[in-house]
C-alpha cells in the first residue's frame, strides 16, 4: 500500500528556555543593593527587588527573546510599606499580647489567600515576551478554596482545644502534644494542599490566546511526599549515626579530652543540627523538583507543552549551603544564579504554533478594568 | 551637523508577538524607530550589564528588543546615554567591593551607635504597662517549656521574701538606690536545663531558681546581693532593651542572610541565659553593690556563689572560646573582685 501523505501535521517547535545570567555579575548587583537599603533604612528593598526581576528577566531567554518586567517601582513601594506595616504590627503585638498575635494572625491568615493571587496577578500581568503581556486568571474564591487544608487543621485546633487541656496535667507537655498534633495534620495534608494550589496556578497562566491547564492527580503529589517522607526517615536514622562521631568532635573541642559521658550533652544538639541540615537542604530540594517536574510536565495549552526534567538540585542545595556557610554569605548571590539556571533549564516548552503569529487576546488588556487593582497595589513577590 | 548614530532592533508593538525589524536612533529628547517616535522620559531604559538582552519598554506596553547587548551599550554611550550611579557601582568590581565594605563599616557603625541610640529613644516611649505585658507573655512561654512550679516549702519561701523585704527598707532607710516601682519575686523549679539560675524578664519579674537557692542555702548574703543584681537589670530595664536589640538585629540578618524569626523566637532563651551585654551586667553590678551595702548585706559572699556555680558547670566550659563568646558574663575573677572591693 503506498503510503498516502498524512494530513498536515502541525509542525511542533521546541522554544529552548536559557539562563545567562552571571553570579559574579549578580554578586555586585547585590554588595551595591545591600549598601543601598541599609543607607536608606530599608526603604529601598522594593527598588533593589525590581532590579533583581530585571536583571533574571533579562538573562531568561525563550526562544531568544528574553522576558521583559514592566513593574513600576514604586508601585511595588507602596505595597511594601503596606506589608511591611502588617508584618511589624504582628511581631510587636505578638511579643507583647498573646491575644493581639491571635487577632492579627487571623487577619493576616484571612486577607493571605486575596495577597498571594494578587501577587501573582502583578507578578505576571507585568511580564512580557515578544511584546506580549502574560496574565493570570484565576479567581478569588478560588483562591481561598486552594488554602482550605491549611487552614481547616489551623482553625479546627485553634478553635476546639482549650487551653492547658490534654492527655496529661503538664501545660507544657498538653502544649507540645498539639504542636506535635497540628505538624502531623499539616505534614498529612501538604501534598493535597500542594495539589490544590498548583491546579490553581497552573489553571491561570495566559499569554495571547493561551490558556494553560493542567491535569495533576492528587496521588501523585501524595506519592512524591510518600518517597519524600522515607527519604526523611532515611534522613533521621542518618543523622542520628553521622551525630555520634559529632557530638564527639564537639565534645572534644570544647574539654580538649575524649570523654564519652560528655558526648551524651551534645548527641540532642548534633542530631538536630544535622536534621535540619539533611531537612531543609536535601528533603525540601528534593520534594519541591519532583513536583516542578510533575507539575510542568503535565500542564499545557492550545498550542504548548511543558516538560521538566530537574535532577540534581538536592547535590546543589547541599552544595550551596556549605559555601555560603564557608563564605559567611558571600556566596548567596552566586548560588541564586547557579539554582535559578538548573530550575529553569530543567524546562523544555514545546509548541505546535509559531509564537510569531500570536496576538494580545485584549488590546492593553493590563489596565483595564479586568485588570486587577489590587494586584497592582499589593507589588509583592511570589516565586517561580 | 552629524547625523545621531542608529541600531537595528526588533520592535514588538504589544499586541503582536511579531518581531518588525527597525532602524532606531536618538534625536530631539525622542527616541524614533521606524516612523515610531516615543519621547524619551515615557521610556524604561535597561540597564548595562556584562550579561542578558537589552530592552527598552515603550509607553502602552510595546518594547525594543536589542540582540547585540555590546551594540547596544556602544549605541547608547555614543548617542550621549549615560550611566546612572547605581549602575557605575554594580559594573565595577572595585566599587562593588568598596560597597561591601561600607555596608559592613555602616552595619558595624549601626550596631555600636545607631542600635543604642535607637532603643534608648524606644525604651523611653513604651509604656511601662506594655513592658509589663511583654513580661507576662515570657513568662508564661518559659512556664510552659523551661520553668516549673517551685518545690520550696512555702514556708521557706516566705523566709525568703522577709529577708529580701527587710533589706530593701533597711537600703531605703539608709538612702539606698532607687528601686523600680514594680517588681516581683517568682520561685521556679528550673530543672536541669537551667539549674541554679535567676534572671529579671522585662517589666520587672524576677525567677529565682530552686537550685540556685539549695545552692546557696547557707549564704543568704550571697542570695540577696543576687536578687539585687537582678533588681539592677529591672531598674535599668536591660531586658526590654536586649530584646529590642535582639530583635533589630534580627529583622538586619534576614535582609542580609534571608531568614527569619530565629532570633526573635531564642528571646526568652535569650533572658534566661543571661545573655546580657557586658556592659549591662556590670551596671547591675554596681547597682547590687550599692544597694546590698545600704540594706546591710555582705555582698563580698558572691565570691561562693561564683565558686560553686563555677563547680557546678564544670570548669571546661569556660576553656573554649565560643563558650566565652557566647557567655557574656565578665570574667568570675573581675567580679569577685569587685564586690569584695572596700
Amino acid at each position: 500500500m503506498p503510503e498516502l501523505p498524512l494530513p498536515a501535521e502541525p509542525t511542533s517547535r521546541t522554544l529552548e528556555i536559557r539562563f545567562t545570567g552571571s553570579g559574579s555579575e549578580y554578586f555586585r548587583i547585590w554588595a551595591v543593593n545591600l549598601l543601598l537599603i541599609l543607607l536608606t533604612c530599608g526603604l529601598y528593598l522594593p527598588f533593589a527587588k525590581m532590579r533583581r526581576i530585571r536583571y533574571v528577566y533579562a538573562n531568561t531567554l525563550i526562544d531568544g527573546e528574553a522576558l521583559a518586567f514592566h513593574g513600576d517601582g514604586w508601585k511595588m513601594f507602596r505595597g511594601f510599606v503596606l506589608l511591611a506595616v502588617l508584618m511589624l504590627a504582628y511581631t510587636v503585638a505578638s511579643e507583647f499580647s498573646p491575644a493581639v498575635a491571635l487577632a492579627a494572625f487571623v487577619v493576616l491568615c484571612a486577607v493571605w489567600p486575596a495577597l498571594w493571587r494578587a501577587s501573582m496577578q502583578f507578578r505576571l500581568g507585568n511580564t512580557s515576551w515578544r511584546g506580549l503581556r502574560l496574565s493570570f486568571e484565576g479567581s478569588l474564591a478560588g483562591a481561598y478554596l486552594a488554602h482550605l487544608p491549611v487552614y481547616i487543621p489551623m482553625t479546627l485546633l485553634t478553635a476546639l482545644v482549650p487551653a492547658g487541656q490534654g492527655p496529661t496535667g503538664d501545660p507544657g507537655v498538653n502544649s507540645r502534644f498539639w504542636f506535635g498534633v497540628s505538624l502531623a495534620l499539616l505534614c498529612l495534608m501538604a501534598p493535597w494542599s500542594t495539589a490544590l494550589l498548583k491546579r490553581y496556578q497552573h489553571r491561570g497562566y495566559r499569554i495571547a490566546g493561551e490558556r494553560s491547564v493542567i491535569v495533576l492527580h492528587t496521588r501523585s503529589v501524595y506519592f512524591i511526599g510518600f518517597k519524600t517522607l522515607m527519604l526523611g526517615v532515611a534522613a533521621l536514622f542518618l543523622a542520628m549515626a553521622a551525630a555520634v562521631p559529632l557530638c564527639g568532635l564537639l565534645a572534644w573541642l570544647q574539654s580538649g579530652t575524649v570523654d564519652p559521658r560528655a558526648w551524651r550533652s551534645y548527641y540532642g544538639i548534633a542530631t538536630v543540627g544535622l536534621l535540619y541540615l539533611l531537612g531543609a537542604g536535601g528533603l525540601l530540594p528534593y520534594y519541591a523538583s519532583r513536583i516542578q517536574n510533575l507539575v510542568w510536565g503535565n500542564t499545557r495549552s492550545a498550542s504548548l507543552r511543558f516538560h521538566s526534567e530537574l535532577t540534581g538540585l538536592t547535590r546543589l542545595n547541599l552544595k550551596n549551603w556549605l559555601l555560603i556557610v564557608l563564605t559567611l554569605g558571600l556566596y548567596r548571590p552566586f548560588a541564586v544564579m547557579v539554582s535559578t539556571r538548573l530550575r529553569l533549564q530543567a524546562v523544555r516548552v514545546e509548541s505546535s504554533t509559531d509564537p510569531a503569529t500570536w496576538t494580545a487576546a485584549r488590546a492593553g488588556l493590563h489596565t483595564d478594568a479586568s485588570g486587577d487593582v489590587a494586584g497592582d497595589f499589593f507589588g509583592m513577590d511570589v516565586g517561580l | 551637523m552629524m547625523s545621531a548614530p542608529r541600531l537595528a532592533a526588533d520592535w514588538f508593538d504589544g499586541r503582536s508577538a511579531r518581531a518588525r525589524p527597525v532602524e532606531v536612533w536618538l534625536d530631539g529628547g525622542a527616541l524614533h524607530f521606524g516612523d515610531q517616535t516615543a519621547p524619551l522620559h515615557s521610556l524604561t531604559w535597561p540597564e548595562r550589564q556584562r550579561h542578558g538582552q537589552r530592552q527598552v519598554l515603550l509607553p502602552g506596553g510595546g518594547l525594543l528588543s536589542f540582540a547585540d547587548a555590546d551594540a547596544f551599550d556602544a549605541w547608547a554611550q555614543a548617542s550621549g546615554r549615560s550611566d546612572s550611579a547605581v549602575v557605575r557601582w554594580q559594573q565595577s568590581w572595585r566599587l562593588a567591593l568598596l560597597s561591601l565594605v561600607l555596608l559592613v563599616a555602616g552595619l558595624l557603625g549601626a550596631y555600636r551607635w545607631g542600635l543604642p541610640w535607637a532603643v534608648d529613644r524606644v525604651v523611653d516611649l513604651l509604656p511601662r504597662a506594655a513592658e509589663q505585658r511583654l513580661g507576662e507573655h515570657l513568662l508564661s512561654g518559659l512556664d510552659g517549656e523551661w520553668l516549673k512550679p517551685s518545690r520550696l516549702a512555702a514556708e521557706q519561701q516566705q523566709a525568703w521574701r522577709l529577708r529580701w523585704a527587710t533589706a530593701l527598707s533597711r537600703a531605703r532607710g539608709n538612702g539606698g538606690p532607687a528601686v523600680p516601682e514594680r517588681f516581683e519575686i517568682h520561685f521556679r523549679d528550673g530543672g536541669k536545663a537551667l539549674g541554679p539560675n535567676a534572671f529579671a524578664l522585662p517589666g520587672g519579674d524576677i525567677v529565682i531558681t530552686d537550685e540556685l537557692l539549695k545552692l546557696l542555702s547557707d549564704e543568704p548574703d550571697a542570695v540577696l546581693t543576687v536578687l539585687a543584681h537582678e533588681l539592677g537589670h529591672v531598674q535599668h530595664r536591660h531586658g526590654l532593651r536586649l530584646m529590642l536589640r535582639a530583635g533589630a538585629i534580627g529583622v538586619v540578618a534576614s535582609v542580609v542572610v534571608g531568614d527569619f524569626s530565629a532570633l526573635l523566637a531564642a528571646a526568652p532563651t535569650l533572658l534566661a541565659s543571661n545573655a546580657y551585654s557586658r556592659d549591662n551586667e556590670r551596671e547591675a553590678d554596681r547597682y547590687a553593690r550599692t544597694l546590698a551595702r545600704a540594706g546591710g548585706v555582705d555582698a563580698s559572699r558572691m565570691a561562693v556563689f561564683f565558686e560553686r556555680v563555677a563547680k557546678k558547670r564544670g570548669a571546661t566550659v569556660e576553656r573554649h572560646p565560643v563558650a566565652i563568646a557566647i557567655s557574656s558574663h565578665p570574667a568570675d575573677e573581675e567580679r569577685v573582685r569587685f564586690f569584695s572591693e572596700p
